[in-house]
């Protein structure tokens, strides 16, 4: 599926973002490969959110580059945008369903906005999409009637439906309880190697990092002050150690 | 003296408050400004969304009907009350046709349809596009590669501008029949000479002044709604806030508009 020649995917080069007084990223930068999955770890409100959404220019950066799939994302026009974020699917932390769509009618939105499928061959993509994510037949219930677990599949088949090259995940095990929250790990992870999309995880959830396998980067005052494997994180001191420590990974191990 | 401290302190701050608070307004305007522009554009070229517009015609105009409808017919009985209390005077109630028909058509029609209208589809359309900014479906929409102006705006915009002027036509024709009951029930007077009188004065131009100032109501009413249901932030309370600020705005748009308005059709 990864049809690009551009050996790197991402590429975020000094970017900083400020909210009135308050600096959020300071100077990030970052490489990512095409077809790796990149873990964004950090504690809360420091800025993994903000970043990810720099990546499909969702947020501009204040001053640095963004360039994804070897086209350039920051300072483009909102409109100039639009062909490559059909190539970058973004899950959002809730799922941001549209809660006047059906969740069939909500897995065909980005099918009917960027295709010419007649209105049978939308109808079995969705249904393929929805098997695929575990939600066989579930196509006319309302966002409303669904469990948190239900609306964060449903919005990975939503972001599944135009076979993206790029797959950014905002805290996907956020609110879910153990079990379902482990499932869609799981299905982060065999979707990643189905598809051989790039992926990019941020979560504050070290058990989601760990098993997702993928190289770690740490987001703290406004830099990533760490990127590397998790086992070379573990070996880590200082803050990441006690951010290790507290979500319950033995620091030195 | 801590009083005289704070005192100072407070007078100190006020440039700088009042710096601030301008600049808030400029902005406010100037992303408002930029919001209709781009509107505007997308509301002339296609693809245009046929279907969601009809949708809104039905649920901004249709589902308006019965509560214009309402308004103007008491309205109308009002404003016949009122002039044949004052006429009277005169010995001049004959003429409560006239007065009923020429302040409705040209003036209470247009405005109280905008006001009632615009409070009623403005809280809504605030409420909506606030809740789906706070949950990221306006930031899902972008991010799925479509456009939410032209997906939420444009077709509210054009929903208006057909539901508008027709409600205004209604509670023109509604309020009339108003003030032909009071004619009737009050004065004795019989409902042909009273619609022959009201029809007297009135002429095109007195129908579409009134009819064009709705064009620009709901413009106005749309613009506003859809650009504070885009700057909703947190959860409920922002949707709260954004949502009575944008009824505020529209009574009091609305009503300045209205007088730049006749100003500007009666130079015409």
């Amino acid at each position: 599926m990864n049809t690009h020649t551009s050996q790197v995917a991402i590429r975020v080069a000094n970017v900083h973002k400020a909210f009135g007084r308050k600096k959020v990223l300071c100077g990030i930068n970052l490489e990512l490969p095409c077809g790796e999955l990149l873990v964004v770890l950090g504690g809360s409100g420091s800025g993994k959110s903000v970043f990810l959404k720099h990546l499909n220019g969702l947020l501009p950066p204040d001053e640095g580059e963004v360039e994804v799939l070897g086209e350039k994302v920051s300072g483009r026009p909102e409109a100039e945008l639009i062909p490559l974020r059909r190539k970058v699917s973004y899950i959002f932390q809730q799922g941001a369903l549209f809660d006047s769509l059906t969740v069939g009618e909500n897995v065909a939105f980005p099918l009917s906005e960027h295709t010419n499928l007649t209105a049978k061959e939308v109808r079995h993509k969705v249904a393929r999409l929805l098997a695929r994510v575990g939600l066989s037949g579930t196509e006319d219930l309302m966002p409303s009637e669904l469990s948190g677990g239900m609306r964060k599949r449903v919005a990975l088949a939503r972001g599944l439906a135009l076979e993206p090259q790029v797959i950014l995940y905002d805290e996907p095990t956020a609110g879910l309880d153990p079990l379902t929250g482990e499932a869609i790990t799981e299905l982060i992870r065999d979707v990643g190697k189905e598809t051989c999309a790039t992926s990019v995880v941020v979560t504050h959830d070290l058990l989601v990092a760990q098993s997702l396998r993928g190289t770690l980067a740490y987001l703290s005052n406004g830099v990533f002050t760490f990127i590397g494997t998790i086992q070379e994180a573990m070996r880590e001191q200082g803050e990441l150690a006690r951010f290790l420590r507290a979500g319950g990974l033995h620091v030195g191990a | 003296m801590p009083s005289m401290k704070v005192a100072v302190r407070l007078l100190a701050a006020l440039p700088g408050r009042f710096y601030d608070l301008t600049w808030r307004r400029v902005r406010y305007l100037g992303a408002a400004t930029i919001l209709a522009r781009d509107t505007l554009v997308r509301m002339v070229t296609p693809p245009f969304p046929l279907a969601e517009t009809i949708r809104q015609v039905e649920l901004l105009a249709v589902h308006s009907t019965t509560l214009t409808a309402v308004i103007a017919l008491f309205t109308g009985m009002v404003l016949a009350l009122q002039s044949t209390f004052a006429l009277e005077e005169f010995g001049a109630k004959l003429y409560m046709g006239e007065v009923v028909a020429i302040s409705l058509v040209r003036e209470l029609g247009p405005v109280l349809t905008a006001l009632m209208v615009g409070g009623r589809v403005g809280a809504g359309i605030a409420a909506e596009l606030g809740s789906m900014t706070v949950t990221e479906q306006v930031e899902a929409m972008r991010s799925l590669g479509a456009d939410p102006i032209r997906k939420l705006v444009v077709p509210r915009l054009w929903a208006l501008l057909i539901g508008l002027p027709l409600l205004t036509v209604l509670a023109d024709v509604v309020g009339i029949i108003g003030g032909m009951f009071i004619s009737v029930w009050e004065v004795g007077l019989g409902p042909a000479f009273y619609f022959r009188h009201a029809l007297r004065l009135l002429d095109y131009g007195d129908f579409f002044s009134g009819l064009g100032k709705s064009f620009f109501f709901a413009f106005d009413i749309g613009l506003i709604a859809c650009f504070n249901g885009f700057r909703a932030e947190g959860g409920a309370n922002g949707v709260g806030q954004v949502t009575t600020e944008t009824v505020v705005a529209i009574a009091i748009s609305v009503l300045a508009l209205d007088f730049f308005l006749t100003k500007l059709f009666l130079a015409l």
